[in-house]
């Protein structure tokens, strides 16, 4: 499948089917209603086949190019039938599991996630470990039971997205000693009914409490749910995260589009200036060309690297750069509005002061192209 | 042959060893020659040639070496002419706009031809006098597409352009009194607009060709100045602006790339706007890691500080064409379709 062919089906497919996928009436103002209109449209997708194309046949893809995954996500995202973050989650979490699951398990598992029977999220930061992931001390120690050796997990996982509504759980646990920071880690497949986990969603201040905390307390995890093997947890993170900065990252520039696209709608007459639209125009052109490379870089095979912490510093400044606008064009909208639309300019201009602190921080992203792309020798 | 989108698909006849040896000498010649030396070996590699069978290569290669090397030639203008589809003999270059702007230099009515715009630096070159002749190019007088026609140098009044960078060897061109410069041919295709497109393309890869130096004189001067005992370039505040400085240039090769990718004049304009925009950025945090030293003209910053600013004026500068960008979007109330993956 050609995605030029992929392209034409596609749009005359999600417009034949446009009344179906749409969200209902307020579908989407609460957290439940998104995670329900994502199962759906990812249901009706995976069912005509689109979802399954970009993606191995072995774990239910009907194979071809990550464009054309990464055409998908924008066309949803386009039209507005997607949270760009919630959909964009299957694009991280399914590589992990196709590249590292023992082949069975990625069989099994892969398709519901795709399909959106299932979610899935990824326990990787702690209270105690944000930016320094190597240094995460949540606990898996090897114990026998009836059924032979288990992995038997102790600690605690934060900022874990979807939590509260994950039926799997990605989770890198500490396996080696403190001393062997980033090789004494491993990633388990991780079922979130097991008897001994706690989730405790956290109230953010964008008004989406799409985050928790997870307490494990004794969890019991098979050696068989190992993605890898015992130690190479880190290889796995690390191999997670060109997907982020490829296709979701292309999903999400797509939401930027349309969502200038609504401002310059939805604002009054003179409340925007020539200026800054023109800015944010030629800034949102810049991110497009520069994430349709490296998509198409990786359809050609090649490993995506620290270049593409410039892909996520122009998304992260991109984002801002939007909803400032927005902020500041629908400024009486955004502080007293309590309409529908109002609501989702307000949570989205919040949310984007996490752009820089989410997937990697500003920070990081600067110490990472100064020392891997510029070359700058130590920072200390 | 004209503008970008009638280019060739992929890069003409052109096998990949072909582009390597025609971008290898390119870049070889803009780094170490400039002025009529550079035009000279432009000549001989057949440079105008290159240009309608691989437009991107050759224009990407050249423009961003010169920058790069702070070189200058009358390629410009002769690239405009292979844009516009006009037959240019030797000697003959394409008027270039007003500093600032972009539309046609000549303007037509009833008394003659008005002429207002910048000669390249080829404009005036070694040979006898009167055998350079200026292309000059002008909107229909009904407002319908636009025509050429050509005028002797010596016809117009030309002023060499001192200001914020001699050596770049702009000249002012203007006519004085009205003209009378013969026969007008009508342009056919994009015209002038797809000349533009690609005047503005040449320039904002010379334009990425000095940010990729100043960031490079920037960068090694982190590594080599050593304060409180360690380089500078081991100060995370110093680290952080080069970053930026990284992420602007990437930003503005992007936008290149999107914009030969996409083929339209406007995506031209928002490439060019944002190479502007990006070598504001470079300059800034370039010059502040470079501190006192990068301040004094012992050090070449300076001169990529004055090119950088001076080619953002030509076809219209970031500022400008970023207004005009967005007031277009206003005026729509839609964003244009651009680049598709």
């Amino acid at each position: 499948m050609e995605l030029d062919e992929f392209r034409t089906e596609l749009d005359r497919w999600l417009d034949a089917a446009a009344d179906e996928l749409a969200p209902g009436p307020g579908a989407t103002a609460s957290m439940d209603g998104e995670m329900a209109q994502l199962a759906k449209v990812k249901r009706l997708t995976f069912d005509a086949g689109w979802m399954r194309w970009g993606w191995p046949e072995r774990v239910g893809g009907l194979g071809g190019s990550p464009l054309l995954r990464g055409y998908l996500g924008e066309a949803v995202t386009a039209r507005g039938l997607v949270d760009p973050g919630l959909y964009s989650m299957t694009e991280v979490l399914a590589p992990t599991m196709i590249d590292y699951a023992p082949p069975e398990l990625a069989a099994d598992a892969v398709p519901r996630l795709l399909r959106g029977d299932e979610t899935w999220c990824q326990g990787f930061s702690e209270p105690g470990t944000g930016s320094n992931l190597a240094a995460l001390t949540c606990r898996a120690t090897l114990v026998p039971s009836a059924a032979g050796d288990v992995w038997r997990v102790d600690g605690q996982k934060v900022w874990t997205s979807l939590a509260q509504y994950a039926q799997r759980c990605v989770l890198l646990v500490r396996t080696g000693t403190v001393e062997d920071a980033h090789r004494g880690i491993t990633a388990l497949f991780v079922d979130m009914d097991s008897p001994g986990i706690t989730v405790r969603p956290i109230t953010t201040m964008h008004g989406r409490d799409e985050f928790s905390e997870v307490f494990f307390d004794g969890v019991e995890v098979p050696t068989d749910r190992q993605l890898g093997d015992v130690g190479q947890g880190w290889a796995v993170a690390m191999d997670l995260l060109p997907f982020e900065r490829s296709t979701a990252l292309w999903h999400r520039g797509a939401f930027l589009r349309r969502r200038l696209a609504d401002l310059v709608v939805d604002a009054p007459d003179g409340a925007l200036r020539p200026d800054e639209v023109g800015r944010a125009l030629v800034d949102l052109f810049a991110l497009r060309a520069r994430s349709r490379r490296t998509l198409h870089r990786l359809d050609e095979g090649e490993r995506l690297g620290p270049e593409t912490s410039i892909d996520k510093i122009l998304l992260a400044t991109c984002e801002q750069e939007v909803f400032d606008l927005a902020a500041d064009a629908l400024a009486e909208r955004v502080a007293l509005g309590d309409d529908d639309a109002s609501e989702h300019w307000r949570s989205e201009y919040l949310y984007s002061r996490a752009a820089t602190i989410y997937g990697g921080s500003a920070e990081i992203q600067r110490n990472i192209v100064a020392r891997r792309l510029l070359d700058l020798g130590a920072d200390r | 042959m004209s503008a970008i989108d009638d280019a060739p698909l992929d890069e003409g006849g052109l096998d990949a060893t072909e582009l390597d040896i025609l971008t290898t000498a390119v870049r070889q010649a803009a780094s170490s020659r400039s002025g009529a030396d550079l035009d000279a070996a432009l000549d001989e590699i057949g440079w105008v040639d290159a240009v309608a069978v691989a437009p991107r290569a050759a224009v990407s290669a050249l423009f961003e070496a010169q920058g790069e090397a702070c070189t200058t030639s009358g390629a410009l203008g002769r690239l405009l002419g292979t844009a516009l589809g006009v037959p240019l003999a030797v000697g003959d270059t394409v008027l270039l706009p007003r500093f600032g702007g972009a539309s046609p230099p000549a303007r037509r009515s009833g008394g003659g031809t008005e002429v207002d715009g910048l000669g390249g630096p080829g404009l005036v070159g070694p040979g006898p006098a009167g055998a350079r002749r200026v292309l000059l190019v002008a909107t229909q007088p009904d407002g319908t597409g636009s025509a050429w026609a050509t005028a002797p140098v010596t016809a117009l009044r030309t002023q060499a352009v001192v200001g914020l960078d001699p050596d770049l060897g702009l000249l002012e061109v203007t006519s004085g009194q009205p003209l009378d410069v013969g026969d007008w041919s009508a342009i056919d295709g994009p015209g002038w607009d797809g000349a533009v497109a690609l005047g503005r393309l040449a320039v904002g890869h010379e334009l990425v060709g000095t940010m990729r130096t100043m960031l490079e004189l920037a960068r090694s001067h982190a590594l080599d100045r050593v304060q409180f005992d360690r380089p500078i370039a081991s100060f995370q505040a110093v680290r952080h602006r080069l970053a930026e400085a990284l992420v602007a240039v990437e930003g503005a090769a992007a936008a290149l790339d999107g914009a030969w990718e996409d083929r339209s004049p406007l995506a031209a304009a928002i490439a060019g706007a944002a190479c502007g925009h990006g070598a504001r950025t470079v300059r800034r945090h370039c010059q502040q890691v470079l501190a006192g030293i990068g301040f004094t003209t012992e050090h070449d910053l300076h001169r990529y500080v004055r090119r950088s600013i001076v080619l953002d004026g030509l076809f219209g500068n970031a500022r400008t064409v970023t207004a005009e960008l967005g007031a277009r979007v206003l005026q729509d109330r839609s964003l244009p379709h651009l680049l598709p993956l």
